[in-house]
């Protein structure tokens, strides 16, 4: 298990960053789960002591980790309410999944020192794992993707917030006829993070 | 002078008039004045567009004005707006802008922003929520991706040699004019010392592997015939069963006869070795030990079987035999022993086929003849059948590959081919049928080395298949200078 630094008190900071270091193996989970990119441009990492893909392809890789950053300012600012990654079809542009996590904010000023802070850790961890590997299992119930698909990220952000300039309004891309799931969900002391996937369900 | 001091006055009253309008507190408005108030208002108009657009149309006519002109207008940057003001109309075509949906979109306009609101609240959207979207595109994928392929794996072949390619052509033929078609019979063995021992009819024959000399090595009287050859474990002796009963062992070193051994009543077709005890199957049905070191040399005899013994073999370890019959029984003895340990009566047909096992000492293999097709293995200890499978055709021998976990057998009817079957945990499966003779196969015989299998049929020839060797190319080594590879035995 990857041994995680024991912090005396989980920060708004801190948090934030454990937020978005999961968003960034989240959306890697879904990207080779969801075949998006081909399952030779993924290597495993140990991450949450669990064994995760993530991509190795520069281009890739770097485009997640640009919207990542960007989040990570948001997440930290408190500005985010809901990430959204969807799947869409190449050709017809259809979007076809909807995976989204719900950012809910507990406390955004103070935070309060935990009783156990290593047993909090853990927690956190087991519930990522969880929510993890529950996403890996999502491809035992989720339609097989056809034809090409690319994949867009949506953030459910504060109006007030300050927009980077490839950041353009959207409207929310919701799933037409979708079947919903709702996954488990973490919390850490200021976030609280639930996940649902939308996907297309034609009978 | 009057028009002097009227001139000396001008000046007089002239400096205050201009001074004038910095004091006035209501000055007329200067054109720039006025463009950089209504600037204000165009800003405060982008901030909350409906109702502040909709104010300066209304409220001051000289607002309204300016709204009108281009550079403005934009600023007021609701389409409505433009439509508002621009007046092109048909009289055959009615305008929709200026018809009574103009009205409407104007009080749609008026209302928007509580309407927004309300819509916005029945959908359960937050308007102070702007959904954004990170615009550049994701980068293509390198190749399309089928999950299907990914998840659907066929599953992992049983035995991971299932792709290894098998020799289907023999590696030499020689020829063996003469050899004697009789299933009963085993006219072919090969030494631990690369020796070739093959019987056609009256005489025995010894193919060196290594150089390739022939040399006859028994010959027995007009009267009778070869029925068994075996060579000892150190392939230093050849033991030849007769076709009249006897038993004759012969040095291969200097290719004399080193005794008789007298004692079956009827031909002995199949003989093995254990050390220093030779046991022969007879005809008659009856198998003896022979201690081939001491004169009177019968020290055991087995009578379970009814029929001729045709399959006859020793575990590696000495410590128990193997015999199948013609009464289609297959039997287990103890080394000590002269009654059967099991008896086991599964084949349908003569026994000629017994294999142990030579990595698992347990397991034996058997096969039966043309009535039964099937080969049974056996765990000697238990004397329970650990498998069976359907060969298709008569079983006339079994060997196992010493390296692979693998099993050949070969066949008579229909194809007098040979198969090699894997033998794993999970079961048996064939890996290959090598079509063989054009007769059925009757004779087999394995190299010391494990790799080379011999078969002779009655369609005379004498073969060498390259079976057990997982590298199928040609090497030297067995037949490093065997001779030509067409040649006559004798």
């Amino acid at each position: 298990m990857a041994a995680v630094p024991i912090r005396s008190n989980l920060s708004l900071r801190g948090s934030s960053r454990l937020i978005s270091e999961f968003f960034e193996y989240a959306v890697n989970s879904i990207l080779f789960q969801r075949g998006i990119y081909p399952p030779e441009d993924f290597k495993v990492v140990r991450k949450y002591g669990i064994s995760m893909l993530v991509t190795v392809d520069e281009e890739v890789k770097t485009y997640i980790r640009k919207i990542i950053s960007q989040l990570h300012r948001w997440t930290c600012g408190g500005k985010i309410q809901k990430v959204a990654l969807v799947i869409t079809n190449k050709d017809s542009g259809e979007d076809l999944e909807r995976w989204q996590f719900n950012v809910e904010i507990l406390q955004k000023d103070s935070p309060t020192s935990i009783e156990n802070p290593a047993q909090d850790e853990t927690r956190i961890q087991k519930e990522v794992q969880a929510l993890i590997r529950q996403i890996t299992a999502t491809v035992t119930f989720l339609p097989q993707l056809e034809g090409r698909c690319t994949f867009n990220v949506l953030v459910y952000a504060d109006r007030d917030s300050e927009v980077p300039t490839d950041w353009v309004d959207s409207d929310p891309r919701l799933i037409k006829n979708a079947e919903q799931v709702q996954l488990r969900s973490f919390s850490t002391n200021m976030h609280k993070i639930d996940c649902q996937v939308a996907y297309r369900f034609d009978p | 002078m009057d028009v002097s001091s009227n001139l000396s006055y001008i000046p007089k009253f002239s400096t205050p008039t201009k001074k004038r309008p910095l004091v006035y507190p209501n000055s007329p408005i200067t054109p720039l004045h006025q463009q950089a108030l209504l600037g204000k208002a165009s800003r405060s108009a982008k901030k909350s567009p409906t109702k502040a657009s909709s104010n300066f149309v209304r409220g001051s006519p000289k607002l309204d004005v300016v709204s009108s002109d281009w550079s403005l207008s934009t600023s007021v940057s609701s389409p409505r707006a433009k439509h508002h003001c621009s007046n092109h109309s048909d009289r055959f075509i009615p305008s929709r802008q200026n018809s009574a949906n103009a009205f409407v979109s104007n009080q749609k306009h008026e209302l928007s922003a509580e309407y927004n609101e309300s819509v916005a609240e029945a959908c359960g959207l937050d308007l102070n929520t702007r959904i954004l979207a990170f615009k550049p595109d994701a980068p293509e994928s390198k190749k399309p991706v089928d999950l299907r392929a990914q998840y659907n794996r066929p599953q992992k072949p049983v035995v991971s040699q299932t792709k290894r390619k098998f020799a289907t052509t023999p590696e030499r033929v020689l020829d063996a004019p003469g050899i004697v078609d009789d299933y009963y019979l085993n006219l072919l063995d090969w030494s631990s010392l690369n020796a070739v021992a093959i019987a056609l009819e009256r005489n025995v024959y010894v193919w060196n592997a290594d150089s390739g000399d022939v040399g006859g090595i028994a010959e027995t009287d007009e009267s009778t015939y070869v029925a068994g050859v075996k060579w000892s474990q150190d392939g230093t002796f050849l033991s030849v069963g007769l076709g009249n009963g006897l038993v004759e062992i012969y040095d291969v070193e200097s290719q004399k006869k080193l005794r008789t051994m007298a004692g079956h009543q009827s031909r002995v077709g199949v003989l093995a070795w254990d050390r220093h005890i030779l046991s022969s199957g007879s005809r008659s049905g009856a198998i003896h030990h022979h201690d081939v070191r001491i004169a009177q040399h019968k020290v055991g005899e087995l009578l379970g079987h009814e029929s001729e013994v045709c399959g006859l073999a020793w575990r590696s370890d000495g410590l128990q035999l193997a015999s199948g019959g013609n009464d289609n029984l297959v039997q287990i003895w103890d080394a000590r022993s002269s009654i059967p340990k099991f008896t086991k009566t599964n084949h349908t047909a003569a026994v000629k086929a017994v294999a142990w096992c030579p990595w698992q000492s347990n397991l034996l293999a058997t096969g039966g003849g043309t009535m039964d097709k099937k080969i049974h293995f056996w765990n000697a200890a238990t004397g329970s059948r650990v498998n069976t499978v359907d060969a298709g055709s008569q079983v006339t021998s079994l060997t196992w590959s010493p390296q692979l976990k693998e099993i050949i057998s070969t066949h008579g009817f229909p194809d007098n081919n040979l198969s090699v079957w894997s033998y794993g945990t999970t079961g048996i499966t064939k890996q290959v049928d090598i079509p063989a003779h054009d007769s059925r196969v009757l004779y087999s015989a394995l190299s010391p080395d494990g790799r080379i299998l011999s078969t002779a049929a009655s369609d005379e020839n004498l073969k060498f298949w390259r079976v057990n060797d997982s590298e199928t190319k040609k090497r030297t080594g067995i037949f490093s200078k065997a001779g030509p590879a067409n040649m006559t035995i004798r």
